[in-house]
C-alpha cells in the first residue's frame, strides 16, 4: 500500500469528520432557535425593541393607574350618594311617622269609652287625648281617624267630627306609646280620668295591648299643605 | 480506501455533531460562514481531482484557512456594522456553482465521449469485416 495514499485517506476522512460534525452542530442551533423573529433580529434592533415596549407598558400603566384612581372616585361618590339617600330615607320615615302618613303597630293602650249613665262628650275625648299626649303617646286613633297635629275634634250640634269625619259612640280611643306610662296616667286613683269619668257614670274599658294596629291619617290631603306657613330664612 | 475514508469520516463526524452541545445562537452566523467555505474548498478539490492536478496540502490548507478567514471577514463586518458575510456567500455560493458545472460537465462529456468510442469501434469493425471479405 502507498504510504502517500494513507496520508491522503487519513486527511480527508479528518476533514469529513469535521466539516461534518460542523454542518450538524449548525443544524442543531438552527432547530433550536426557532422564533422567526428573532433569528432575523439583531441585538440592536432588540434592544431597540424591548425599549419601546417597555416605554408603552409605562404609559399603559400610567393609564391604567389614572382609570383606576377614577373608578375609585366614583365608588367613594356612589358610597356618599348612598349615605345621603339613607339620610334621606330616614328622615322621610321620621316624617312619615310625626304626620301620620304610614300605619304604625306596636304596643298601647285601648280605651273604650261608651255611654253608660251619661253618654261620652267631646269633653271627655278631648280631655283623654290630652292625657295620653302627656304620658307620652306617639300615636293616637278614635274610631280609626288617625290624630295628627293637623286634627280637629269638634262638636257640632252633637255630631263630633274628627278630620271631618262624623264619629259615633262607643268611641275606641287607641294609643301606642309605653303600656306602663299610658295606663298608669290614666289609672290614677280618684284623680285619674277613668277613676273620674266613671265616677260621673261613663262606661270606660282599658285595654292593655302589645300589639295595637293603628291606621294612617285617611283624612283630605290638601289639609296638610302649608299655603301661609313659610320657614324663616336665617 | 479514500472513499472508506469519507465514508467513516462523515459518519464520525454525524456521530460527533449529533452529541455536541448547542452553541450560543450569536455564533451560529460564524459557524455557517465557516460550512459555505469549507463546502467551497471540497468541491474545489473535487474539481481539482477531475482536472489531476489535486494536491493535499492545497485542499487542507485552503479547507481551515478559507474557513477561519470567512469568519473573521465576518467578524470584521459585524464590528464595521456592514454584511461582509453576505459578499464571502456570494463568492462562496459562486465558486461552489462553477465546480459543480465543471464536474458536471466532465461526467456528461466521459460519458458521451464512451458512446463516440463504442460507435467508432463498431465502424472500424464492420469496415474490418468487409475488408476481409
Amino acid at each position: 500500500m502507498n504510504k502517500d495514499k494513507v496520508i491522503l485517506s487519513i486527511a480527508i476522512g479528518i476533514v469529513c469528520v469535521i466539516l461534518i460534525s460542523v454542518i450538524f452542530t449548525q443544524f442543531k442551533t438552527i432547530d433550536e432557535a426557532d422564533i422567526v423573529g428573532i433569528t432575523t433580529a439583531r441585538d440592536d434592533e432588540l434592544t431597540a425593541m424591548l425599549s419601546t415596549w417597555k416605554q408603552k407598558q409605562e404609559e399603559l400603566q400610567e393609564q391604567l393607574d389614572n382609570t383606576n384612581q377614577r373608578i375609585a372616585e366614583y365608588n367613594e361618590k356612589i358610597t356618599s350618594n348612598q349615605a345621603s339617600e339613607e339620610l334621606l330615607q330616614e328622615e322621610l320615615e321620621q316624617t312619615n311617622l310625626l304626620t301620620g302618613q304610614t300605619d304604625v303597630v306596636g304596643e298601647g293602650v285601648i280605651v273604650t269609652l261608651s255611654d253608660g249613665e251619661k253618654s261620652a262628650t267631646i269633653t271627655e275625648l278631648l280631655e283623654l287625648i290630652n292625657e295620653l299626649r302627656l304620658a307620652g303617646a306617639e300615636a293616637i286613633s278614635i274610631n280609626d281617624q288617625r290624630i295628627i297635629n293637623m286634627t280637629e275634634i269638634v262638636d257640632t250640634g252633637g255630631v263630633i267630627l274628627v278630620n271631618q269625619e262624623r264619629i259615633v259612640s262607643p268611641y275606641v280611643v287607641k294609643a301606642i306609646g309605653d303600656t306602663k306610662y299610658l295606663a298608669s296616667a290614666l289609672n290614677s286613683k280618684n284623680t285619674g280620668f277613668i277613676d273620674s269619668r266613671r265616677n260621673s257614670g261613663l262606661n270606660i274599658e282599658l285595654e292593655e295591648n302589645a300589639n295595637i294596629k293603628i291606621y294612617k291619617y285617611s283624612g283630605r290631603r290638601e289639609q296638610l299643605k302649608f299655603k301661609y306657613a313659610k320657614e324663616v330664612e336665617e | 480506501m479514500i472513499i472508506i475514508a469519507i465514508v467513516v469520516g462523515c459518519i464520525i463526524g454525524a456521530l460527533i455533531g449529533t452529541y455536541m452541545p448547542v452553541i450560543p445562537y450569536t455564533y451560529s452566523g460564524y459557524l455557517a460562514i465557516a460550512i459555505i467555505a469549507a463546502l467551497d474548498s471540497v468541491f474545489g478539490a473535487i474539481t481539482s481531482s477531475l482536472k489531476k492536478n489535486f494536491d493535499i496540502k492545497i485542499f487542507v490548507s485552503g479547507f481551515f484557512v478559507n474557513a477561519i478567514l470567512a469568519m473573521l471577514l465576518t467578524y470584521l463586518g459585524e464590528r464595521l456594522n456592514i454584511d461582509i458575510h453576505l459578499a464571502a456567500v456570494v463568492v462562496f455560493v459562486g465558486r461552489m456553482f462553477n465546480n459543480l458545472g465543471i464536474i458536471r460537465r466532465y461526467y456528461v462529456e466521459k460519458l458521451s465521449n464512451k458512446k463516440i468510442f463504442k460507435k467508432a469501434e463498431e465502424t472500424i469493425k464492420i469496415a474490418n469485416e468487409q475488408d476481409k471479405k
